[in-house]
């Protein structure tokens, strides 16, 4: 059966800047599971399945087998990935961990997951939270949840980016918010080049 | 605005966090003969401190975890902060120097200021003088 699951954010094109200094997208096919579980009980019953060990330091993220493991609270974690990686992580962890309890659900239905690319999508970002978002203080793998704008969202900088190219970010949002949060992204970037988004039907864009 | 330590997340901006009142309030042990004087005394009744009061905080963007902060709440200083089931530390603070002499509870409250006599013979509230 195809899927016929709209995207949060179906209904916006994706934005560029004409010098390819900054992109905004969404990532629609992109897997998500939330987990909740004790920490110290879930790194013993993981010890025998191989690389998948749960970051427990606060605010970072492990890499592995194609899927981003967000640290989200002391006892919750996210799994981010392509479809296949994120299910095949899932049958894994659902073995090492059925002797525990625990919470695995399937959250992409959930949040939206918005990607702000290009060297001055740090710098975009700045003028929305109070986060500090210098180089030498949000790294690569880095995770953190804060306010942008109005919205709650979960800030991630992909581990698997390379320094000498340009950032990618991502943003895990409650579903409700992605068009605000998109909204108030492409209006911060209109200063490093992204062009004005075209109105929906009825839809007023403030200048 | 001012920034909180969140005991998991470090540093951030107050934004990010909502009060949840005056902590280490705890429930009574169930009670048939419990009055409605006693059930309201748990429920609404809270300290005002001025000064060094215990209170919970839940960083409502970041982790979404609940934790307790000692804080001034004359000086919005932030003396310590801790997780939940601890034991608070330690600490002390002073109020800082009113020089319209505020009461000691509360702030504001007229009835409670120091009455003096103005040069002129009219008596005035020190805060005006």
């Amino acid at each position: 059966m195809p899927d016929r699951r709209i995207s949060a954010l179906a209904h916006r094109t994706p934005l560029q800047a004409g010098d390819g200094a900054l992109s905004l997208a969404e990532r629609p096919q992109v897997a998500m599971r939330g987990l909740r579980v004790d920490a110290k009980a879930a790194n013993r019953a993981l010890k025998k399945t191989k690389g998948l060990a749960l970051p427990e330091t606060p605010n970072t993220s492990r890499h592995t087998e194609g899927v981003h493991i967000l640290w989200l609270g002391p006892d919750e974690w996210l799994f981010l990935g392509e479809v296949d990686a994120v299910h095949a992580l899932r049958d894994r962890l659902g073995d090492g961990l059925a002797q525990i309890h625990h919470q695995l659900l399937d959250v992409r239905d959930q949040n939206a997951v918005i990607a702000l690319s290009g060297k001055r999508a740090r710098e975009a970002l700045m003028k929305l939270t109070t986060l500090d978002l210098h180089p030498g203080v949000f790294r690569p793998g880095d995770v953190a949840g804060s306010l942008f704008g109005r919205a709650t969202a979960t800030l991630h900088l992909l581990e698997t980016y390379d320094p000498e190219r340009d950032p990618e970010f991502l943003l895990i949002v409650r579903r409700s918010y992605a068009d605000y949060l998109w909204c108030v992204l492409a209006r911060a970037g209109r200063e490093f080049g992204l062009p004005d988004q075209t109105p929906k039907a009825g839809e007023i864009m403030r200048p | 605005m001012f920034v909180i330590e969140c005991p998991w997340c470090g540093p951030r901006d107050q934004s990010e966090f909502s009060c949840g009142g005056e902590a280490h309030i705890s429930r009574p042990a169930e009670r048939s003969d419990m009055s409605d004087e006693e059930w309201a005394e748990f429920v609404f009744m809270r300290t005002n401190a001025k000064g060094l009061f215990a209170e919970r905080w839940n960083h409502a963007a970041g982790c979404r975890r609940w934790f307790n902060v000692l804080r001034n709440t004359s000086t919005d200083e932030i003396l310590a902060v801790y997780r939940m089931g601890e034991t608070p530390p330690d600490v002390s603070t002073g109020l800082p120097a009113t020089p319209c002499g505020e009461a000691e509870i509360g702030s504001g409250n007229d009835a409670a200021k120091v009455m003096v006599e103005a040069a002129d013979g009219t008596t005035n509230t020190r805060d005006t003088v």
